[in-house]
């Protein structure tokens, strides 16, 4: 394909990959943050035990992190219908990513939640800290830094779905790649769209990493 | 009034197949300005214990009355404030990581709902007391295991507790550290006549710091009473057996008459065994000694190896009792 009607194409691309990305993360971290909290403090061992709830929130996750994401998004076409009023397209496709995504970010939530030091939340309670204060001065703060490498982790996972969506009517660099690419045999822009997909989730890394690093006062300068 | 009373205190953890009584029966009175050490082997209930006092852990039965309050009437959010007044600090010290130690500091006040001037102001204060002014903004991973115990006690001390809990606090430092933050809790105490309760499995904190101790068995306070008294005469075989650790005092070998015998005071002072060997021309040979100083006064304990004729024996002991020493069999 000629360049000049490449890069055009591509730029496109990546604004509608970024745009799915970031949307669907932010709404993935709306739901999955609630989500993880009710799942840290109603566990067994949480604060505020409450076992029904639990186990029956434990499995809906389960239910949803087990389903591909390529089938997810067939299954929920009539809910992509009725909130986006299509299912094609990039705005469309948030849907699905966000339902894909917000049990998986709620699962690396809860890991990072659980990996701050239990002492430390007993020294609250003995404090008298509630447990709002608990969450927002101790398990938020004290998981900040296991919570960005969370972050990153999984607004990668979301890039990669994002891509994978283009192959059912989804938008951005993955649709690019598929109906040029694959189905009309231009392997420049299959080659095109994988190095910038590559370079895109580089710079998701590289970033995320470096925030994580610089906010972490564990580490001794 | 007791400031802190335990009436039948049990504490029962029931697991899939088995329940463990971690805490049986524990009556325990503890009043305003104690120093009071719970000492007992690992296992034992300490930790149960303590966390039983500002109810971390709810008791099974019974109850925890501190200052008039009976906790297990109160309402979480009553038994929260109530929290405000009965600090606590740890063997691991259990600072917030990503805060420095100012902010660790603010932590306590915050919950309290201080304001930030009050606050600030607050810090200021208590970084003076602990000595720790100039490390004021390091954050816990740049500070020694001595430093973080001062950090967490200025935090404990942060809204004028009228008790401090410490939980196994210098099991985790070295021994001039040890006594360095020992030396602070009993200036604290002196100073601010704030209550200690220490939760130990070092005699040398119950020694050195405690004005009272209890002695903690399988669940069960198998003694009380303060140091010096407790110390000297023990009279459960737990008791023994913490105080006298590495004696084998419980298993005297077959065949020899052995005796301990304790002195206190200023019979410590007196050249008695060799009295007693020039007085009643016996030999007695030393098997254990040891001495230690309870409360700024001497106290002794040897173990006597007796010799052979029964008349001999009955000499040693009439002579050592003229001299007001307490002598048991062992």
């Amino acid at each position: 394909m000629a360049l000049e009607k490449l890069i055009p194409l591509l730029m496109d691309g990546i604004k509608d990959t970024l745009y799915m990305t970031t949307i669907s993360t932010l709404f993935a971290y709306l739901l999955g943050m609630p989500l993880a909290l009710a799942l840290v403090l109603t566990s067994p061992k949480g604060l505020k035990p409450m076992p029904l709830l639990y186990r029956v929130m434990d499995f809906v996750v389960n239910i949803f992190r087990s389903i591909p994401f390529l089938i997810l998004m067939i299954l929920v076409i009539p809910v992509t219908r009725f909130i986006a009023g299509k299912s094609y397209g990039s705005t469309a496709t948030i849907v699905p990513l966000v339902i894909a995504a917000a049990p998986y970010v709620a699962r690396m939530i809860e890991s990072s939640l659980l990996e701050v030091d239990p002492g430390v939340i007993e020294a609250a309670q003995s404090m008298g800290a509630s447990i709002p204060q608990i969450v927002f001065k101790v398990l938020i703060p004290e998981a900040k830094t296991s919570l960005i490498v969370g972050a990153t982790i999984s607004s990668g996972t979301i890039l990669g779905y994002s891509a994978m969506s283009g192959a059912i009517g989804g938008g951005g660099l993955g649709q690019i790649a598929i109906s040029y690419g694959y189905n009309r045999y231009q392997t420049d822009v299959l080659v095109a769209t994988v190095v910038l997909l590559v370079i895109l989730m580089q710079i998701i890394q590289i970033v995320g990493m470096f925030i994580s690093r610089k906010t972490d006062k564990r580490v001794r300068e | 009034m007791a400031l802190i009373e335990l009436k039948h205190l049990t504490k029962t953890f029931k697991g899939k197949t088995q329940t463990v009584d971690a805490l049986r029966d524990i009556n325990l009175d503890i009043n305003q300005g104690d120093i009071y050490g719970i000492i007992g082997m690992s296992g034992a209930g300490k930790s149960t214990l303590v966390r039983c006092i500002n109810f971390l852990e709810k008791p099974t039965s019974g109850s925890v009355v501190i200052d008039g309050k009976d906790l297990s009437t109160l309402t979480p959010a009553e038994l929260r404030k109530l929290r405000q007044e009965v600090s606590m600090i740890f063997q691991h010290f259990n600072l917030l990581q990503q805060r420095d130690v100012r902010g660790n500091i603010a932590f306590a006040m915050e919950i309290a709902g201080m304001k930030r001037d009050a606050i600030n102001k607050r810090i200021d204060e208590l970084l003076e007391i602990v000595g720790l002014t100039d490390r004021q903004h390091n954050y816990p991973s740049q500070l020694s295991g001595g430093q973080q115990q001062r950090v967490a006690i200025a935090r404990a001390l942060a809204t004028n507790p009228k008790i401090i809990l410490c939980d196994e606090a210098t099991s985790a430092l070295d021994p001039t550290t040890t006594t360095s933050i020992l030396n602070l809790l009993r200036e604290i105490n002196k100073k601010m006549g704030i209550t200690i309760v220490i939760i130990t499995h070092e005699m040398s904190v119950v020694e050195s710091t405690c004005s009272h101790v209890a002695i903690i068995d399988n669940g069960t306070l198998v003694e009380t009473g303060r140091v010096e008294d407790v110390f000297s005469h023990p009279k459960s075989s737990a008791a023994r057996k913490l105080i006298f650790r590495k004696t084998g005092a419980d298993a005297p070998p077959l065949g020899k008459r052995m005796i301990r015998i304790v002195f206190e005071g200023n019979a410590s002072s007196e050249p008695i065994l060799a009295d007693l060997v020039m007085e009643c021309r016996v030999a007695v040979n030393i098997m254990h000694a040891e001495t230690r100083d309870v409360g700024g006064k001497a106290f002794g304990h040897m173990i006597l190896q007796l010799p052979e004729e029964r008349v001999q024996q009955e000499k040693v002991i009439y002579y050592l009792q003229s001299r007001s020493i307490h002598v048991e069999e062992v």
